[in-house]
């Protein structure tokens, strides 16, 4: 692009052998990061070097990547960057942390006797509905994988499969959970929490929502509704203020340890959707027709999720310790700062 | 103290309650993006069985050692004691790989939107994660040969030349077949023929030439890489299993399976035996490349594999299987390498001339090697100086033979090239020129899968070779030597000028080789469009002929799935020779 300033020519600049560098990166800083070295143009495209066009086409016409894989557009894809900067080994590092904290957990519960001291209630809670969220993120992930092809650069797709993989651990973690309590106080089979997902009343909405969100073919809009709408209400609603809060008040000593590293992974992705949302409403060619879809994209999911929520008190009900109306003016709360952080302009939303 | 263990689960307790993560939806169907002819069974099987407690710190580890390797690399003095003719080749090979990565993650995502089984779909997406763990390998060994190696020049743009590269693109090409199109055929392509067949040539013999070269970095890298292919592997078995339940596929997989098998030897075979042959200093090896791949490739994957789908009823006649074996003893990659070296100004690596030591190696694995090739090398040596003031373009390029509209390499093998021609949008016929008959097979039976400016000299047909090489870059940061050149040494190195001198002016060998044999033109660059592609190319449009005869039965020249179902039963011949 005109105006651009790659790597290599600041290093030339400064006395620097400029083919010690990759200098086809256009850096987001003064000088590219590793994450940008290792993630930028290594899917190559019509826009970046591939200057004879696809090679390679679907028989509808498609071309190997398709513009209107999202209705959103903006000048350059390729200058989306992950504000966290996470390629595979810190994702690793992470992901293998959160995993042993979780162990650690279960581990001194055993050895210091820490469940005989849960509060009874809660314990009959988690058996009801505790692995329930599982289906979820699992849900969410089926979603989020699929879509992460069509992404139209390199920092996006991998956003988007490292999204899914953290979904696809955190449903893993609560049903592991499960599996240990089933050894420990028995009665945590996973068919009862599919019963519920699949029957109880409270629940019904949420797995409407999230079976919609499965009908999603434009991967922009999965960023947008999975990271600005369905984490921070519903999210947020079940791990942080019902499953987090629920069982410090309780005793618990996992569950806390499971919903942290998800939360810890659900703050880097709600950095990465707000990032993302702000570079397309910031875009100086689309950035407007941009904010409208992105409007109507909220306008057409907060309802159906604020739906799935307010369902949910049911569940709430059930658990010592937690007030869902509290529960749910945090969440509103933080959504509204969220849809700011993202560039948007809240009533929009709403 | 506390036991520092929690009691081991059983994997497969934990993975039969994964399992019941998924369900059947009842308020909203999935709605897919990608179109498949294939139908599923109700039940499928994940051999995997893949838990992220377990799989992250696998990871973890072997992402720790890989890391440490770089170190240790480093201290241990590998960027100058490596062999330079080998570090050269990496340029484009680590690049193409780090793309044929994001092609293997991305067929998971093409995959998963189709395949209705949700006790495949947590291995599919395990393989993306993994793919993602590759390209940050990979990446970061590029970075690392960028930063410490004798001659960096060409990896500074690597992927910027990778792109648009004569030899590399038509990778792209190839990898592309993986993520576009029919899912389940791209995920044979992937998981049954480049992960299943391939990957023990590429990131396990390879690594192999890597260390004799003195690359153990290399070798440290796709080591690790290889360590989950088996996991890739499972993943393209247990997707063949599912498939294989329904009859109604079998003809589909008959079909997919030697398009797939095809399209990757055909730039597979060609590219990795040059660079394991004609980039490997060290001749210690007593293999060549044909040994090496019987026994990869033929006896485990082929005879292995393949041959025991037949019990499953699964009916894979030899002979593409044959013609590919056929065509590597015939020369396949003795015949592409010199071109591939005499076109070293358009590469962004260096082509260091053969010796002795290769000649008398290559003479041992391949008897008679010197009569058929050794004059070319010998000229190739001898104009490597500029002083010399010629290049071996120069001389090739007038009788070349031309692209390959489907593997996008040259038709080296003279008995197998073939042709047919097929009209533009404004009912101009062209020519299109095909490597062998299963490449027009593949063209024929897949309408609009062939797209862009793909005869790469068309474009530059009537233009300075000089003016070419600025045009793409292949500058270094003086703005006057060559990125590549046909030595490893550091004086008498190319420049811009050299090239000007030479007074050479670049060809099409498709579009002399259709004027030489009288046929409509074989260029298919139009100025006039945004990539240089002739569109509404008449793939889809006019009559598609079919193993030597008929067209699709609709009789609108398209070709549906019904007529390639059609045509794979019985005993048709798969292609017609």
């Amino acid at each position: 692009m005109a105006g651009e300033v790659r790597a290599g020519e600041r290093r030339q600049r400064r006395g620097d052998d400029p083919e010690r560098s990759f200098q086809w990166i256009v850096p987001k800083g003064r000088k590219a990061s590793l994450y940008e070295d290792l993630t930028v143009d290594t899917q190559p495209s019509v826009h970046r070097f591939m200057t004879s066009g696809y090679t390679c086409s679907f028989p509808d016409g498609r071309g190997t990547w398709w513009e209107d894989s999202t209705a959103l557009d903006v000048e350059t894809w390729s200058a989306f960057r992950d504000p966290n900067e996470l390629w595979e080994r810190p994702y690793y590092q992470q992901g293998a942390q959160g995993e042993r904290e979780i162990e650690g957990a279960v581990r001194s519960a055993r050895s210091e006797a820490l469940y005989a001291d849960m509060d009874p209630a809660w314990v009959e809670f988690l058996r009801r509905d505790g692995q329930v969220q599982a289906f979820v993120e699992h849900g969410v992930w089926s979603l989020a994988t699929r879509r992460s092809r069509a992404a139209l650069a390199d920092t996006l797709t991998h956003g988007i499969v490292l999204y899914a993989a953290v979904k696809q651990r955190q449903a893993q973690a609560l049903v592991i959970e499960g599996m240990d309590l089933d050894e420990d106080l028995g009665g945590f089979p996973i068919e009862a929490a599919k019963a519920r997902w699949l029957e109880a009343p409270e629940w019904q909405p949420t797995r409407r929502l999230v079976e919609r969100l499965g009908t999603i073919t434009d991967w922009g809009e999965v960023i947008v509704v999975c990271g600005l709408v369905v984490e921070p209400l519903l999210g947020n609603l079940v791990r942080r203020e019902l499953l987090l809060r629920g069982a410090h008040r309780a005793a618990d000593p996992v569950t806390p340890a499971v919903i942290r590293v998800a939360q810890r992974e659900g703050d880097w992705w709600r950095d990465f959707a707000a990032a993302f949302t702000r570079f397309a409403v910031a875009d100086p060619t689309h950035g407007d027709a941009n904010r409208a879809l992105v409007a109507r994209w909220l306008a057409d999911w907060e309802p159906e999720t604020a739906a799935a929520i307010d369902a949910l008190e049911g569940v709430f009900a059930g658990a010592p310790g937690v007030d869902f109306a509290t529960a749910q003016e945090r969440v509103r709360a933080d959504y509204e700062a969220l849809l700011a952080e993202s560039g948007l302009d809240t009533a929009v939303s709403t | 103290m506390a036991s520092q263990q929690t009691r081991r689960r059983s994997v497969t307790k934990t993975h039969e309650r994964i399992a019941q993560l998924g369900w059947d939806r009842d308020y909203h169907q999935p709605v897919p993006i990608y179109d498949t002819r294939y139908v599923f069974p109700e039940k499928a099987k994940d051999p995997m069985k893949q838990i992220m407690r377990e799989y992250l710190p696998m990871q973890l580890e072997k992402d720790e050692r890989v890391y440490g390797g770089f170190d240790a690399a480093l201290r241990a003095g590998m960027p100058t004691k490596a062999d330079e003719r080998w570090l050269q080749v990496m340029k484009p090979l680590i690049l193409i790989l780090v793309f044929a990565e994001g092609a293997a993650g991305r067929c998971m995502s093409v995959v998963m939107d189709v395949v209705p089984n949700d006790e495949l779909l947590n291995g599919y997406h395990v393989q993306f994660v993994d793919e993602v763990r590759h390209i940050g390998m990979q990446m970061n060994l590029a970075r690392w040969y960028t930063k410490h190696t004798p001659d960096p020049a060409g990896w500074h743009k690597g992927q910027e030349y990778m792109a648009d590269n004569l030899i590399t693109r038509a990778g792209i090409n190839m990898f592309s077949h993986s993520f576009v199109g029919d899912p389940i055929a791209a995920g044979f392509t992937m998981m049954t023929v480049i992960e299943t067949a391939f990957t023990n040539v590429a990131f396990v013999a390879l690594p192999d030439v890597a260390t004799r070269n003195g690359d153990f970095i290399q070798a440290t890298t796709y080591s690790s890489v290889q360590s989950d292919e088996a996991r890739h592997i499972s993943n393209g078995y247990a997707t063949m299993l599912t498939v294989l339940q329904k009859e109604e596929n079998i003809p589909l997989i008959q079909h997919d399976l030697q398009q797939a098998w095809w399209v990757v030897h055909a730039w597979v075979d060609p590219f990795v035996g040059s660079v394991m042959e004609y980039f490997s200093t060290d001749r210690s090896d007593n293999e060549n490349y044909i040994t090496k791949w019987d026994r990869w490739i033929r006896d485990d994957w082929y005879r292995s594999y393949v041959e025991q789908l037949g019990k499953m009823g699964v009916t894979i006649p030899p002979d593409m299987f044959d013609r590919a074996r056929e065509r590597l003893v015939a020369g396949l990659v003795h015949k592409t390498a010199p071109l591939a070296f005499a076109t070293w100004p358009l590469n962004f690596w260096k082509f260091d001339p053969l010796t002795e030591t290769d000649f008398e190696w290559f003479e041992d694995k391949y008897p008679g090697w010197y009569d058929e090739y050794g004059a070319t090398w010998e000229a190739y040596g001898a104009l490597a100086d500029p002083a010399e003031g010629a290049i071996l373009l120069s001389g090739f390029m007038e009788g070349a033979p031309p692209f390959c509209w489907t593997c996008m390499l040259a038709c080296v093998i003279d008995d197998d090239m073939c042709h047919r021609t097929c009209c533009d949008r404004h009912g101009v016929e062209r020519t299109r020129f095909y490597c062998s008959p299963e490449c027009r097979w593949l063209d024929e039976t897949n309408p609009g899968r062939y797209t862009g400016d793909r005869n790469y000299f068309d474009k530059y047909h009537g233009m300075a070779l000089s003016e070419v090489i600025v045009k793409l870059g292949l500058l270094r940061a003086d703005g006057k030597t060559l990125v590549g050149q046909p030595h490893l040494r550091t004086d008498k190195m190319w420049t811009i000028d050299h090239i000007r001198d030479c007074d050479f002016t670049v060809l099409s060998p498709n579009i002399t080789s259709a004027e030489a044999m009288g046929l409509p033109s074989g260029s298919w660059h139009d100025d006039g469009d945004p990539f240089g592609a002739v569109q509404g190319d008449g793939n889809g449009f006019q009559p598609v002929t079919l193993y030597g005869g008929g067209v699709g039965q609709a009789g609108d020249g398209r070709v549906r799935v019904d007529d390639l179902a059609r045509a794979a039963v019985g005993d048709t011949p798969w292609v017609k020779l």
